[in-house]
């Protein structure tokens, strides 16, 4: 078990000396802030298309030839 | 797709197919579609059975643009950890549906009570290149999906890109080798549970038959034929079988196609036998019946419905 106190060691040798590797860890970052972009704009975008699909085909429905009436679309019949 | 036929197709309709006929390899028709390519087998062997009452009224409101309303009512089944047992829950649920049908896009949206929404998109980007996409979005989390697929077709070839929710890009290609028979292969990575998976298809198809064959490296080796006894008539076998999982199904199937009703059928090596039965009442009013008997599970499924519009 020689091993266990050095492994341990680096883990808190790392705490101060994570200045040193800032570099890395802004590309990283970066990396991390393009996925949390797509992840926050695919949330988006999939409550914008669950509440604005079914608008959008009667939008352009009701705007191709021949037009039809607001009645025509309410009315049961 | 009957003027994309070569001018060599009305010899092949006289009697007797001549073996040494010139075949214009420079000019051959369009393969079906790589997902397409055992449509026809689909049809009598993969009808779609419910259970429950069906009801569907669609109304036109112009030529492009139609609303449709249907109401389900019916046990439907949840996964249950033991394969002897199955578990069903009675639902009833609304779907409100608006469908925009124009040559260049089609729009179909379905919208369900419980906030689940159904929406396909199929638009053309050029004469050539048509942009499809397909989603399922819920409002439970990570119960939605979505797949955009581009289909390039050219003048004796398709090719398609897939691209879907949660990492999935595929690829399928399918060229017309002779004017009866076209070959095709699909490649597809899978980036959550990691897998990718390659895949080969054969098409043969004359007027009166067609047989397919499919192998994947996901396991499936699955074959089909399909004769067209006349034009009321025709009847599709099939079979398939999983070389990982040592699955294997085989099944028969017939497909009834007469004036005011249309009878589909099958039995399985599974002990199901399935039928379907749509028949024409009047003028846009349609009543359905289907029956599931699974003997091997003991699970009979029957269902009626009505279609107007």
């Amino acid at each position: 078990m020689a091993a266990k106190p050095s492994l341990k060691n680096k883990g808190r040798g790392k705490g101060p000396k994570g200045s040193s590797s800032s570099t890395s860890s802004s590309s990283s970052s970066k990396y991390e802030l393009v996925k949390e972009w797509t992840n926050w704009s695919l949330k988006k975008a999939k409550v914008a298309t669950q509440y604005g699909f079914i608008p959008l085909i009667i939008i352009i429905g009701m705007k191709s030839d021949p037009k039809p009436h607001l009645f025509q679309l309410l009315s049961p019949v | 797709m009957a003027d994309l036929l070569p001018p060599l197709g009305t010899a092949q309709i006289d009697g007797k197919t001549k073996v040494d006929e010139k075949v214009d390899y420079s000019n051959l028709p369009c393969p079906v579609p790589y997902e397409e390519l055992h449509r026809e087998a689909i049809m009598s062997l993969k009808a779609d059975n419910f259970e429950g009452l069906r009801f569907d009224f669609s109304k036109g409101l112009n030529q492009k643009f139609s609303l449709s309303h249907s109401v389900m009512m019916g046990p439907t089944e949840v996964p249950s950890q033991s394969p002897d047992t199955t578990i069903k829950i009675p639902t009833a649920h609304y779907e409100f549906g608006a469908n925009y049908f124009d040559p260049k896009l089609m729009l179909i949206g379905r919208l369900m009570t419980d906030g689940r929404l159904n929406a396909r998109v199929k638009a053309d980007l050029t004469d050539r290149l048509v942009l499809k996409a397909n989603g399922q979005l819920s409002n439970e989390p990570h119960m939605s999906h979505a797949m955009f697929n581009f289909d390039y077709m050219g003048s004796d070839y398709r090719a398609q890109l897939q691209l879907g929710n949660s990492a999935l890009i595929g690829a399928t290609y399918i060229q017309s080798v002779t004017p009866r028979l076209s070959l095709g292969g699909e490649v597809f990575w899978a980036g959550v549970p990691r897998k990718s998976g390659i895949g080969y298809a054969a098409r043969y198809d004359t007027d009166k038959m067609v047989a397919t064959a499919q192998v994947a490296s996901t396991g499936t080796i699955a074959m089909n034929y399909v004769q067209k006894i006349s034009e009321k008539v025709s009847l599709a076998t099939d079979f398939a079988y999983n070389y990982l999982s040592r699955d294997v199904v085989a099944s028969v199937g017939y497909d009834y196609i007469l004036r005011q009703s249309r009878v589909r059928g099958k039995i399985d090596s599974n002990g199901v036998a399935s039928a379907l039965l749509e028949e024409r009442l009047s003028m846009g009013l349609n009543f359905l019946l289907s029956a599931e008997l699974d003997h091997k599970k003991k699970d009979y499924k029957f269902g009626f419905g009505l279609t107007v519009g």
